[in-house]
């Protein structure tokens, strides 16, 4: 973002952009986060997005309802996202919560993120092989 | 140095233009002694003025010697009582002295409000500290004049100076409207008395009043601060984070699992994001707890709207109060007891506790 290291970085991969989250981030950067990316996606017209969030310290109530945000926008995009890297700490204290990230799906890293979206992007929607964590 | 010169210049006519001529002298012995500008100039001041005082009475080839000495004694002095001005500040109300550079005003000013504190005290009160302090009598002695037990003397001694720090702090605050909470709040803090401070609801009372928070400042440092307690100013986006990485860390003593301290840090996010959205600021206190059990426990407070219905705020779906409706039943989830307090008008208390699992 202004100053200092980047919080999140956004890169592109052919069709796909794959958006990485690097540190804790507070509600106006997550914010931030979303306005970047939604705004990269119509740019560059792709068609899938990974969203790592392996360093997020937590995911409470914004940080999910953020996560689903980016996914709905996305998808009235055009794109199909795919969250990755939830710690396990992360995703019991988000069912204990409450919270899930609903219809968003979610693959335990980067390579199967690309390999969820390779399926889903080409061969359309049936061939959902990633798993909705709830 | 140039000794003949501004001596012979002197002792020619003793006239101000040739006392003038000692100056780059006395400046360069003054400021390689003296660091503060300030400071330095006024005792270059006064050993012209001295000089010129003196100006008959100089031998002639010693003027230059005897304005050396004058400026040495005058920085002599001035440390004498920098040093007595600290040891009395140390003794009766033992605040860190002022380092500013307006330090000579800061030590009138000082005078003035330890003077008016002492007069705040009760007549026994103020006898009996200064004889301790000043002049130096011990508890025992004290307590025999005062047909006490010498515990009994330590005790009134630690509550006079808990006093004295307060009145201190106020009268260097002339003018301040006080509410009748400010002064036993005050006290509560002063003394250190963790039991008086939740009596008197001191934690909420610094959240509502601008001059105690001020005040609680100088008045916490000193006293005796639980290290098992950290406090978190709540205002913005970032005192979110801060919060929740804070209460992982102190958790993190106890040894909690990695998974428990997840599920801290993402109940204290909820809490401390409702302290954000719905109110003008608050804290969060994270404290460790060694009874009954080894835990953490987490107090938000704000100075919000409150809660007009507490039961319905701590179900599922309740949305009148934006985002409480997820973030309080959501925390309630995560942490072992969940407490909400609130007063309509005055704020919410949320009082949250996770136990250690042993074994
Ligand atoms: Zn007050």
């Amino acid at each position: 973002m202004d100053t200092g290291p980047a919080l999140v970085s956004i890169l592109r991969q052919g069709s796909y952009l794959i958006a990485s989250v690097h540190t804790a981030l507070d509600d106006s950067q997550m914010v931030r986060f979303q306005q970047d990316l939604i705004e990269q996606i119509g740019q560059h017209r792709s068609r899938g997005v990974i969203i790592d969030v392996a360093a997020l310290d937590v995911l409470d109530s914004f940080g999910s309802k953020t996560l689903r945000n980016i996914s709905e926008m996305a998808r009235l995009r055009g794109a199909t996202t795919v969250i990755v890297g939830i710690q396990p700490d992360v995703a019991f204290a988000m069912v204990a919560l409450g919270m899930s990230t609903g219809s968003v799906p979610t693959a335990l890293d980067l390579e199967e993120g690309l390999a969820y979206l390779h399926d889903r992007v080409h061969t359309g929607p049936s061939a959902v092989t990633g798993s909705s964590l709830s | 140095m140039s000794a003949g010169q501004p001596a012979d210049a002197l002792s020619e006519s003793g006239s101000q233009s040739d006392v003038a001529a000692l100056v780059p002298v006395i400046r360069r012995f003054v400021h390689s002694r003296v660091s503060n500008e300030a400071v330095a100039d006024d005792i270059v001041q006064e050993t012209l003025v001295r000089m010129l005082a003196a100006a008959g009475r100089v031998e002639p080839g010693m003027v230059e010697p005897y304005a050396i000495i004058t400026a040495r004694n005058l920085i002599a002095s001035m440390w004498k009582e920098q040093e007595r001005h600290r040891r009395n500040q140390h003794r009766i109300v033992d605040l860190r002295s002022p380092e500013s550079p307006d330090e000579g005003l800061l030590q009138q000013e000082d005078k003035g409000a330890v003077a008016e504190a002492l007069e705040r005290l009760s007549e026994r009160d103020r006898r009996t500290l200064m004889a301790h302090e000043v002049a130096g009598q011990d508890t025992q002695s004290l307590a025999g004049e005062l047909g006490v037990t010498a515990g009994a003397v330590a005790a009134q001694l630690n509550r006079s100076r808990a006093r004295l720090r307060v009145e201190y702090l106020l009268a260097l605050e002339p003018g301040t409207a006080l509410t009748d909470r400010c002064r036993p709040v005050l006290f509560a803090l002063s003394g250190g008395d963790r039991r008086r401070q939740r009596e008197v609801d001191a934690a909420r009372h610094l959240l509502e009043c601008d001059l105690c928070e001020k005040l609680s400042q100088p008045l916490l440092e000193r006293g005796q601060r639980s290290d098992g307690e950290v406090r978190i100013r709540i205002r913005a986006d970032a005192d979110i984070v801060l919060a929740r990485q804070t209460a992982r860390e102190v958790a993190a003593r106890l040894e909690f699992s990695r998974t428990d301290l997840t599920v801290i840090a993402t109940a204290v996010s909820e809490i401390a994001r409702n302290v954000v959205r719905f109110t003008d600021g608050g804290e969060v206190v994270v404290e460790l707890l060694e009874e009954p059990r080894r835990g953490v426990r987490i107090v938000a407070r704000d100075t919000g709207p409150g809660i007009a219905d507490v039961e319905a705020a701590l179900v599922d779906g309740y949305s009148t109060y934006h985002g409480l409706g997820l973030g309080l039943p959501g925390a309630r989830r995560l942490m072992d007891e969940f407490a909400v307090v609130s007063e309509m008008g005055r704020g919410t208390t949320v009082t949250m506790t996770k136990w250690r699992q042993e074994g």
